[in-house]
């Protein structure tokens, strides 16, 4: 590791203070700290301390435990909170076991065309969730979806039914829980060392009884770890809900939050005591996710092993069946019926006649609210991966190339926004521009909107930079400085130029993230700042869906031009 | 007269609170090969980086030249990139988004050298190493041993005052390293560059060095010429460091300036053996001392009875290695000693040798 500071560059010659130099850096990397610390604590902070302030909005402030008993007694409440945990449940049962089946097949057999099959999943990890709720709608509403309507020449009624409980379940599962898992796990089990599984294949094992008695146990801390992402990840859910809940009032916490603040009287004291309630639910989550990250460079090795892939003889084309079929649920059939529903006259009314046109486009195409939105979609995008590139690279230096003592504390700050729930966060920054006199005149503009983006995309940006840091060695760097760089030439000439594909596509993955955001910006948006997002948000709400899935496939497409030039510029998964 | 390149002061570096390089002071001059030796952790490697200005000490000064780099009681510290130095890294560290020209052209380029010299001069440097026609090639395809002769070109080509190599042989396999050795030496005396070289090897050390600092503990052991240090350590540590040593047990018996008489114990009991103090040791009589010699001073001969000051014994293994013989023999019955013999005789396991043990070559040491 090297002493070198981003300050250091300055030091000069002989007869400047040593002291100084120490002293820079320090300051430079407690500034960062301290800027960080105050974007990622402040907002949960004032949300603590909001659930205690009872007093109706624009009353003088009163503080007492009202919020509390509501979200504890409540019986609406409480089954928000009931319902929360129990999709989260039951997504992770469903999801974890296929994906681990599905990363195995990917990085450890011979299955033809895994390469391929591997970026569809990549691909589909990119795609909204809204768009591919939407999708779902078209095929399994009740009266109207598509597969309900084949079956019921064959059962007489429709069998799926998409705002219930299990309809909830389906569209999670097929949107966020199964592909990250896959997208997160196939590398890591393509950088286990095969030598554990020829062994125990020497020994007379057979491919299934190695799988589960070998390859899954030494893999376990990777599993562990990527299933309590998963589960906080799940715990942040907000679009499948407002969507699929509603129409049978059906509430999680996120939704039921989002519900008791854009009624007529606001209840901000029990919006924020559920939100602490979260809060403290996900606290254990974290710190078991982070000893099964620490724990885990000790039990998967990685490196430059010969992975010879397993033969799956003839379950070869059994597996192909099986991840083309999954592979049709949460990419084909998303992206064809959003397109198939962006040219009907009635959204899902497949039996009229003449279902098709093209109006929708034309109409969207031209409004004015449309345009507006694009534009500041496009804006908030490149303007939040900008900055964020900025932002996260700098903490990411500070974290692996110097000696500052807090480095340790600025790491797990940077990685805390990924257990706040996007709608908490919304909620906090909402408080924080609202209720800090300096900050009111930002309030509606992109600034805060970007800065939203820039706290929720943090922890993977910093994560994948530091990663990319760590792959590139200090003695890079070093070499450069003892043949006559300064630190900032070193920083343009070698730092940067490596590091520039994982740079870009961290950018292309902030761009994404900041296209497709509405949990964190729910709250903020207002009609000066709208994005596509929320754009299309309040066209579902206005039940204009045929307009709404337009939009929703323009905001698919920037998301899967993303993707695809994340991926070119050669960032496989390193994620996590 | 011998200019000094490289002054070390009293330089101390702690990593938290252990001393990686505790109170070091060396003299380096001018076209010399200096090595630092020691097992890993000595604090060899610190002390090179401490030289480069890719640590900063926390005692003591480093003069380069007739420049202060460091210095703790001056409170002054030159960064790294105005030190005029060359490196070669243990990894090469050779940037991967340039090609092999780029590589070597951007000190030059650094040092705003016009871009015609720097072709000039880069094809020079690449030209003294083998790699002429490889400039357009990009830097990650080269073999090993091409990466390591293109570190040593960049590290070159803006002739630095001094040139710092970090362990750079120990990633090539044995053959090449061997050719890689012999290339350097022949490179340095063709240049004159002074070196300074950290290596944990002592084959290395010794046979490409001029002088030599056997490192322990943060601390220099003992700095000498390498036949010096091989034949007349001042320390334990460096004698058991450096080749093979073979140690007996026992206690002064009679003491005559350097020359010693230890009565032998253990299995050896009743044995007399000569040799001669070891350099700075207090002897006196009745002072339990250890016997030690290299297994190649050893004169075996196949025998009857031990005759002067040798032993008898029994060889119990024999391992033929190519170039000669390695055999493990008991004395007294139970202890055993590693010998080289010759290839010229024909030996076999169970033979009774005698082992001559030339009274000038063996040190008596404190136990």
């Amino acid at each position: 590791m090297t002493p070198t500071s981003p300050t250091g560059g300055r030091v000069r010659a002989i007869g400047l203070r040593r002291a100084s130099r120490v002293e820079a850096q320090t300051i430079f990397c407690s500034v960062v700290l301290a800027v960080v610390a105050f974007c990622v604590l402040f907002p949960v902070v004032l949300v603590v301390l909001e659930s205690f302030q009872v007093a109706p909005p624009g009353q003088p402030a009163a503080y007492g435990l009202d919020g509390w008993r509501a979200a504890l007694s409540e019986p609406g409440l409480r089954s928000a909170l009931l319902n929360t945990l129990k999709v989260t449940l039951v997504r992770q049962l469903i999801s974890l076991p296929l994906a681990v089946l599905i990363a195995w097949l990917l990085a450890r057999t011979d299955l033809p065309g895994r390469h391929w099959l591997e970026f569809a999943f990549w691909a589909a990890f990119f795609l909204p969730t809204l768009t591919v709720t939407l999708s779902w709608i078209l095929l399994l509403d009740p009266e109207y979806g598509l597969v309900n309507t084949a079956l019921t020449r064959v059962l007489g009624k429709g069998p799926f039914d998409i705002y219930s409980f299990w309809g909830i379940v389906w569209v999670h599962v097929v949107t966020g829980s199964l592909t990250v898992k896959v997208v997160l796990l196939t590398p890591a089990f393509r950088n286990m060392n095969a030598a554990f599984e020829e062994a125990s294949y020497v020994a007379g094992g057979t491919t299934l009884r190695t799988a589960l008695r070998i390859t899954v146990p030494v893999m376990a801390p990777v599993i562990l770890s990527v299933l309590l992402l998963g589960t906080m990840v799940s715990m942040q859910t907000f679009e499948v809900e407002q969507v699929l809940g509603l129409p049978f009032r059906f509430f999680v916490f996120s939704t039921m939050v989002y519900d008791l603040l854009v009624t007529r009287v606001p209840r901000y004291d029990a919006a924020t005591a559920l939100a602490v309630l979260i809060l403290l639910a996900m606290l254990p989550l974290v710190f078991v996710q982070q000893w099964a990250t620490r724990r885990r460079r000790y039990t998967t090795v990685t490196g430059q092993f010969h992975n010879q892939p397993h033969r799956l003889g003839r379950w070869r084309w059994a597996a192909l069946a099986l991840l083309l079929a999954v592979t049709v649920i949460v990419l084909g059939a998303p992206v064809a019926f959003a397109l198939l529903g962006t040219f009907m006259k009635l959204f899902g009314f497949f039996h009229i006649a003449d279902p098709w046109t093209l109006d929708n486009w034309k109409n969207v195409l031209k409004d004015d609210l449309f345009l507006g939105s694009l534009r500041n979609t496009l804006v908030l995008a490149v303007c939040t991966a900008v900055v964020a590139l900025l932002v996260h690279s700098v903490i990411a230096y500070v974290i692996v190339r110097t000696r500052y003592a807090a480095r340790r504390v600025l790491d797990t700050i940077s990685w805390l926004p990924f257990t706040v729930p996007g709608i908490i966060l919304g909620l906090a920054l909402l408080w924080l521009f609202l209720g800090v006199g300096a900050l009111r005149p930002l309030y509606g503009t992109m600034a805060v909107l970007v800065i939203a983006g820039l706290i929720s995309g943090m922890p993977l940006g910093v994560q994948i930079i530091k990663s990319g840091l760590l792959q590139l060695g200090s003695e890079l760097e070093e070499a450069s400085r003892i043949v006559g760089a300064s630190w900032w030439t070193t920083y343009r000439r070698i730092v940067l130029r490596l590091m520039a594909p994982t740079l870009m596509a961290v950018g292309m993955i902030t761009f994404v993230g900041a296209a497709r955001n509405i949990g964190n910006i729910a709250l903020l948006a207002t009609s000066q700042n709208r994005p596509l997002s929320i754009f299309q948000l309040d066209l579902i709400a206005q039940r204009k869906f045929e307009e709404a899935m337009v939009v929703a496939c323009v905001i698919m497409f920037i998301s899967l031009a993303g993707a695809l030039v994340a991926r070119f510029l050669g960032l496989r998964g390193s994620v996590g | 007269m011998a200019l000094t390149v490289l002054r070390l002061d009293g330089v101390s570096k702690l990593f938290g609170a252990l001393p990686a390089v505790d109170g070091v002071s060396l003299e380096i001059e001018r076209g010399e090969i200096f090595t630092l030796l020691g097992p890993s952790g000595c604090g060899k490697t610190t002390t090179l980086r401490l030289v480069a200005g890719l640590e900063q000490p926390d005692a003591g000064e480093i003069t380069l030249r007739d420049r202060i780099v460091a210095s703790v009681p001056r409170r002054t510290f030159l960064a790294p990139h105005r030190r005029n130095l060359g490196m070669v890294f243990q990894s090469y560290a050779i940037w991967p988004h340039m090609t092999v020209f780029e590589n070597v052209a951007y000190p030059l380029e650094l040092r705003g050298v016009r871009r015609a010299a720097v072709r000039e001069r880069v094809a020079a440097v690449l030209e003294l190493v083998g790699l002429a026609g490889l400039e357009t090639r990009a830097a990650t395809l080269l073999s090993g041993g091409q990466m390591q002769r293109l570190a040593l070109c960049r590290a070159l080509v803006y002739e630095p005052d001094l040139l710092l190599l970090d362990e750079p042989f120990s990633n090539l396999d044995a053959k090449l390293r061997e050719q890689m050795r012999v290339e350097l030496k022949l490179l340095q005396r063709r240049l004159g560059v002074t070196v300074l070289f950290v290596t944990h090897d002592q084959i290395e050390a010794l046979s490409l060095s001029d002088r030599v600092a056997v490192m322990n503990g943060g601390r220099v052991e003992q700095v000498g010429a390498p036949r010096d240090l091989y034949e007349r350590p001042a320390s334990a540590f460096v004698r058991d460091f450096l080749g093979q040593t073979v140690i007996l047990r026992g206690v002064v018996k009679e003491l005559a300036s350097e020359d010693v008489a230890v009565a032998m114990e253990g299995a050896l009991a009743g044995a007399t053996l000569r040799g001669r103090t070891a350099p700075g040791a207090a002897l006196s009589v009745g002072t339990a001392v250890q016997l030690a010699i290299r297994p190649e001073d050893i004169e075996v001969t196949t025998a009857g009875d031990a005759d002067g000051n040798a032993l008898v014994g029994t060889i119990e293994a024999l391992l033929f290695v190519g170039d000669r013989y390695e055999a493990r023999v008991t004395l007294g019955g139970e202890l055993l000693i590693l010998l080289l013999l010759s290839r010229a005789r024909t030996w076999r396991e169970g033979q009774r040798v005698q082992l001559a043990l030339p009274p000038d070559l063996v040190s008596v040491w404190p136990a």
